[in-house]
Parts: structure tokens; sequence; C-alpha cells
């Protein structure tokens, strides 16, 4: 019974939830037109909550993933501003990515600092220097080059005659971000080690592991992957403000936690991860549809992951006290 | 006077007879040594006297009246107190507080009385001699001994209930220095002199000799003997101590040696050679740093000389040790070697995933292999790969990290008290696989705090101290007194 509810309790909670929505908005909710609306949606929350399931995979996490994306686009958007291609302010954002990844990892990993404090410093940073270089405002309209914004609204049409089906690239860059980390984590000796650090850091220490350097390597990928988010963000709606990507970060690692409630061991696990923003997702888009309140929603969102998390948490206890 | 008096205690832990038929009696104003190897029952008695284990059979009386220890507040209101090696603090909070910690704390119109606190803090401090410590400072700027001054003082403030009389102190004085033990021995002194008993839990025999009036010598969970100062001899109490059969749990040992594998210098001064199909044992007491000179040698500590395999040296670090095939097994299996929640299969290949990778990408298939021969080597008992560590025995979480250890056909093999916590079945498995490997060309060394085991498992035993590999005995034919008796002789000197 423990064991049923810790491995399928989330799961099942999936399927609930979908099928609610399937039975009251029996036109609407399951579509294809639906999902792959709702596929363009989550994309930077996947992209954010997959490079997010890196650094928890190691034990640690990174808060300043929001404030990272919000100065990725706004570096971009300050770049076309100023006269600059797209390849270069793409090419600057990321490496803004890359650097405060960087930044972050060596604080954590290199002098010692809990990467909730160090992290939770370097969100600050970020988000005052987003401010500082957008000096505060929104940037849109004419100054962001119609190809960048195009991007966000193209993508492979599947179909639909008068009105397309579209699939768009967001979407699509959001499974391939998931595939190449489910590669690394997965499938390289590399992905192995950060679970093993996770697992029992002293333990891998005195197994040969390179800790300090692998630690500092995972802020890599949230770094960048949260570049590429707020890229995408910007792409879609056609700006960039220096408090856009924020909400981004609750989301992700609330996304992560629902993902491991479904794993074996509780470990954070992508596929996992990508379950728990599909939840995230519909329960968004449906309570949309249905019309229920934003503020409603929250609540309800909240309690939905802390159900899942409660339920995960009994279910673990059970099996321990055999 | 205060007396408690323990007949016929027993204990099981499962199958396992932890305690068959211990007697204890204790006296106030008495000194009573307690003393006994590894796994005679010394821990068992003192968690029975806590309250933590109720025991099987037996009787407890104090006073001449039944006492049922049923919980550790049963303990406490008989007046027991206790005191392990590792003082249990608030490094952040005062002095003063720290000693009211399991007191109610002064107060004056409902707030802390910090006055009122210090001064019974002081007083306390006082009433046993102790000079030097500030009731005010911070418990973090104490050190080990005086932290455990101030514990043993925080039993003196008065808080209404009955007073502490046996004192159990458990090897006290482990990590102090030797100024350190001198003010605690002054502190005894002062407790038995206002009437309290001690009971002295230690391996070390020159501080027994002088101080206890009393010794009860444990072996195999009895009772061996119990000796007053007239009849208390180093010899006598080692011969009581082990005197047992070694049991035929240990394979033969090697016909020959081979040439040396790995030598190491600038071990606290000292060096240490290792023969291809030798089996070293490192001997010395608790905090000899036994434990210090492994991790040294897998590199997980700093070097001060070198560490040459096959005459090259090692670099520095562990990943660069098991690259050059030295594979450790740590004496802390779930703080130091295994990941707990994760499957087996992930702690055995860590150590080996960069052969396992092609360009980086795992084979799965050459790492399930590689478990899966590793653990039939030892003969590991479990579902399969993927189930978590956390949910085998002790003796199976150990024989993962063995399977670790030896899937990457390594070179030299070092053992850190290999068979803790392990049943006699595991053991007799484990010393049989350390000497297979040992036939098949491994050098391996052995830190245990388990006479029988280093005598029986070993060919060679090198005796350590302060972190120095010293005087090596040969194993064949030596007997534990004789082996413990050259441990102590290396402490006095």
């Amino acid at each position: 019974m423990g064991h049923a509810l810790r491995s399928y309790g989330t799961l099942i909670g999936m399927a609930a939830v979908i099928l609610f929505f399937w039975v009251m908005l029996p036109d609407t909710f399951m579509t294809a037109r639906n999902w792959i609306n709702l596929s363009q949606q989550m994309s930077m929350l996947i992209v954010v909550a997959t490079v997010m399931t890196v650094v928890m995979a190691v034990g640690d996490f990174d808060l300043s993933v929001g404030a990272m994306a919000s100065l990725a686009g706004v570096v971009a958007a300050v770049l076309f501003a100023q006269g600059h291609g797209i390849a270069v302010a793409v090419a600057a954002a990321l490496a803004v990515g890359l650097l405060g990844g960087a930044l972050n990892g060596a604080l954590v990993s290199l002098l010692g600092i809990l990467p909730f404090v160090a992290t939770l410093a370097t969100l600050t940073i970020f988000s005052g220097v987003a401010f500082l270089v957008s000096d505060g405002k929104t940037i849109s309209g004419r100054a962001i080059p119609e190809a960048f914004a195009g991007f966000a609204r193209g993508g492979i049409v599947l179909g639909g005659g008068e009105r397309p089906l579209v699939l768009s690239w967001l979407a699509i860059l959001a499974f391939l971000g998931v595939a190449l980390v489910w590669l690394v984590l997965e499938q390289t000796s590399y992905g192995r080690r950060l679970y093993a650090l996770g697992g029992n850091m002293e333990a891998a220490r005195l197994a040969g592991i390179k800790v300090a350097r692998l630690r500092l390597t995972a802020f890599l990928f949230t770094g960048v992957g949260a570049a590429v988010a707020g890229l995408m963000y910007a792409a879609r709606v056609a700006s960039a403000n220096p408090t856009q990507g924020d909400g981004l970060m609750l989301t992700a690692i609330a996304a992560v936690f629902l993902g491991m409630t479904m794993t074996r061991g509780g470990q954070p696990r992508v596929l996992a991860t990508l379950a728990g923003v599909v939840v995230l997702g519909v329960m968004d888009n449906g309570l949309t549809q249905l019309n229920v309140d934003s503020y409603v929603r929250e609540v309800l969102v909240g309690a939905i992951i802390l159900a899942a998390v409660s339920i995960s948490a009994i279910g673990r206890r059970a099996v321990g006290m055999r | 006077m205060r007396h408690l008096v323990l007949t016929g205690v027993a204990k099981a832990y499962g199958p396992t007879l932890a305690l068959r038929g211990v007697s204890l009696d204790l006296r106030g104003g008495e000194v009573h040594a307690l003393m006994g190897e590894n796994g005679a029952g010394k821990s068992t008695l003192i968690r029975v006297l806590a309250g933590l284990e109720r025991a099987d059979a037996g009787e407890v009386t104090l006073d001449a009246a039944p006492l049922r220890l049923t919980g550790p507040e049963v303990a406490t209101a008989a007046g027991f107190r206790f005191l392990h090696q590792e003082v249990q603090v608030v490094p952040g909070l005062s002095v003063a507080e720290n000693m009211h910690l399991a007191h109610r704390i002064p107060q004056r119109w409902g707030l802390v009385d910090w006055g009122r606190m210090r001064a019974a803090a002081a007083a306390a401090l006082t009433e046993l001699g102790i000079a030097g410590i500030d009731p005010r400072v911070t418990m973090a700027d104490l050190g080990p001994g005086d932290r455990m001054l101030a514990r043993i003082a925080a039993t003196l403030i008065a808080d209404g209930g009955p007073e502490p009389w046996l004192y159990v102190l458990d090897e006290p004085t482990a990590a102090l220095s030797h100024a350190e033990a001198e003010r605690l021995f002054a502190v005894i002194g002062r407790l038995v002199g206002r009437g309290a008993g001690v009971l002295y839990v230690s391996h070390r025999m020159d501080e027994v000799m002088r101080l206890a009036d009393r010794v009860t010598v444990l072996r195999d969970g009895v009772t061996a003997s119990v000796l007053g100062r007239a009849a208390m001899d180093r010899d006598r109490i080692i011969r009581d101590m082990t005197g047992r059969d070694v049991d035929a749990l240990f394979p033969p040992r090697a016909a020959t040696v081979g040439r040396v594998l790995l030598e190491a210098d600038g071990l606290a001064g000292g060096s240490l050679a290792l023969r291809a199909g030798e089996v070293v044992g490192l001997a010395g007491l608790a905090g000899a740093g036994r434990n210090a000179l492994l991790k040294t040698l897998i590199g997980a500590l700093p070097r001060a000389g070198t560490v040459r395999l096959d005459g090259v040296a090692v670099p520095p670090g562990p990943t660069a040790a098991w690259a050059a095939g030295i594979a450790y097994v740590p004496r802390d299996r779930r703080a130091e070697g295994v990941m707990l929640g994760q499957g087996l299969g992930r702690t055995v290949s860590l150590p080996h995933l960069g052969v396992l990778a092609r360009a980086g990408f795992l084979r799965h298939r050459a790492e399930a292999r590689l478990v899966a021969d590793s653990g039939a080597a030892v003969r590991l008992k479990a579902r399969g790969p993927g189930q978590a560590v956390a949910e085998l025995s002790g003796g199976n979480q150990q024989k993962v990290l063995f399977a670790r250890a030896l899937a990457g056909r390594p070179r030299i093999l070092l053992l850190d008290e290999p068979t803790r916590g392990v049943d006699v079945g595991a053991k007799a498995d484990i010393y049989a696989l350390v000497r297979r490997m040992a036939q098949e060309g491994a050098a391996v060394a052995v830190a245990s705090s388990d006479l029988a085991e280093l005598i029986g498992l070993c060919d060679r035993i090198v005796l350590v101290r302060a972190g120095r590999p010293g005087r090596a005995l040969t194993a064949e034919g030596l007997s534990e007194a004789a082996l413990l008796a050259a441990i102590y002789d290396g402490e006095a000197a």
C-alpha cells in the first residue's frame, strides 16, 4: 500500500486531474489544439525545470534562474536596441548565463556557501543588473527584430487547414533541451557521478570523484538554461523587461519536487520533472478555461503540490516502518 | 551509601547474544572500571543502564529495592548520569545556557534571569573545583576537556529532583589531551569525595590502574571477573579480557609472500610497505590514527610523504589512487561508503565509471555485468542492482563495498574495520574474500579494533600509534593477550 502510493500516487493524481478537465471541458480540453498551445505556454518552464533537475540531482538548487532569465532577455533586447544583430545578442545573453552559472557554482562548490544563500544573493544581483541594463524599462516595439519574435510564432505545421495546427519552435526547443539533459543525466558517466554527489558527497569523494569540479559544472546548466528560457520568453512576447522571467523559479522547483514524488528513491529525474511540469501546466490551463479566478488558481495549485509531496512522504514513511 | 546491583543481565539482538549474564556491583564513593574487548558487551550494558535497551533477563536492585529500567527517565530519576567521549553540546550557546539544558531556566517576570543562571553555573563549577571556565563564554570556545567538565558540573545544578549519584563515563579521555585528562581525574576525585560512584569505561589500562578501586571485566557478554585493588594487575586483566578461543572463522594464511607493491613514507614520521599476497593488520587503541593512515594512503587526507606503487609515485587525491589500482573500504559505510537511497549497482560501479564509458557515454551492459559479477564474487544477497542500499542488511551493505573494491581488480586493498556491525556469517565470507584477494596477488591492509580478527586474518600486524606505523609482529601464534600487551606497551612508551 505504501509502496503503491509512493510510486504511483502522483501519476494517479495526474491522470485524475486530466480526466477531471476532460469531463468538465469536453469540447476544448482534450484537443490537439489545446495541447499544442499548452506545449508552447509551458516551453520556458520546461527548460528551466529541466536544468533545475541537474543541480537538484547533485543535492543543490538554484534560486537565481528566474532573475537570470530576466537578465538574459534584457541583455539581448538592449543589444537589439543598439542595432546589433540576432547572433550577437543571443550569444551575449548565453554568455551572461554561462558566467552567472559559473559564479553560482564557484560560490557553492569552491567557497562552500550553502546553495540557498549563494543563489539567493545572486538572484538579487542578477535582478539588480537587469534593472540597471534596461534602465528599469520594458524594451519592445521596433527595437526587437522581426526574425527574433517571428521564431516564437513559427513552427512545424501539423495540418489543420484554415486554422493551421503549429507545433512551435519554442516547444521543439524545449523538448530538445529535455532530450539533451536526459542524455547527460541518464546515459553518461558524468551524469552518474552527479547523482553520486547528490546521494553521498563524502562517499563520492572517497570513491575518487572530483567533487568540487563536478558540483560547479551543474550550475552551468542552470545558468545557460535560464538564459535560453529568458530568450524564449523575450521572443514570445517580442519585448523584454527586468522582471518577466522571475516567476519561473518557484514553479520550476515545484515541478522538480512533483517529479521526485514519482521516481524510485525520490530522485530528481528529467522525465519525471517533465511530468511535473505537465501537471502544473494542465492545472493552470484547465482552471483558466473553467474561468476560475487566478487567485483561487494559485491556492489550488499550491494545495496540489502539497498533497502530492505529503502523500509521497507518508508512503515513504510507511515503507520505512516495515 | 548508595548501592546498585545487576545480576544475570541478558540481552539479545535477534540471534546475537550481546549480554549473556552480566553481574555488576556498584557503590557510591568508588571508581569502578568496566573493561572488555570490542563486542564484549560494554556498550549494551551501558544502554541497559541508561534505559535505552530493556534487558531480556536479570535483576537490578538499587539500595536493595528492585529497579525496573524501562526508559531513560527511570535512569535519570535513579540518579544515573551518562557522559560519552563526544560530549553533546550546543556550540552556539553560552556555557551557562548549556549547563541548564536539562534544567529549568531561572526566570523573573517570565524572562530569563541571566544573573541567577550564571550564578548557578558558576557555583556548580566551583563545587567541583573547576577553575578557568567562564559561564558567559560560548561553548564553541571551550576545548573538549572543558566541555566535558562543564557537562559534569551541570549535573550538580539543583532542580528539585533526586540527586545524581552514579556517573557513567564512556571512554572519557579518548578525545582529551594529557592536561585535560588530568583535570578530569581531579574532578572524578571530587565526585567520589562527595559520595558519588563512577563507572569508568575505558580501554586505557594505565588510567584504570590509577583511578579504579575495582574493575569488572566483561568477556563475550559475561562478567569474567571482578577485581579489587589488591588483585588488579595488568596481565590478569588482559587474560580475563581475552581468554577465549579464536574461532575457526579464518582461512589459512599465505604460504609465500611476494615482492613489495606499495611503499609509503612520511606517515607521521613512519613508513609502511605492503607486499603482494600479504595481509597486514593495523593495530592500535581507539584514536591511534589507523583510520587516518588508510585515508592518507587512498589520498583523502593530505600527504607529507609519497606513496609508491611498483616504485611509481601515486599522485595525490582519491581519483589517482583508485585509477592506480588502490581500492578502499571505509570504516563508516553509511557516511563514507554507500549511496543509501540509490540502487546498489550505482555504488558498485562509481569508481569504475571511467572504464565503463565510451566517449563519456555509459555502456549499460558492461556496467550490469560488472555489478553482477562482483556481486556474485562477494556472495551479495540482493534482489538486483536496482535495490536501494538502505534496504540491505549491514553485512550485505558491507559486501556492496567489497564488490565495489574488487570490481576494479585492485593491486592494493585498504580495509578499515571491514567487519564492523556485520553478522558472523558475513564475517566468514569477508575473511575468505580478503584472503582470496591476497592469493590472487593483491596487497591488503586491514585496520581493525578486533584483536581476534587481526590475529586470525593477517600475516603481519603493525602497531600504529599517533598515526605512525611502528613495530610489526608476526600474527601466526600470537595470542590476543600478547597483542594487547604490545599495544599497551606502545602507549606507555
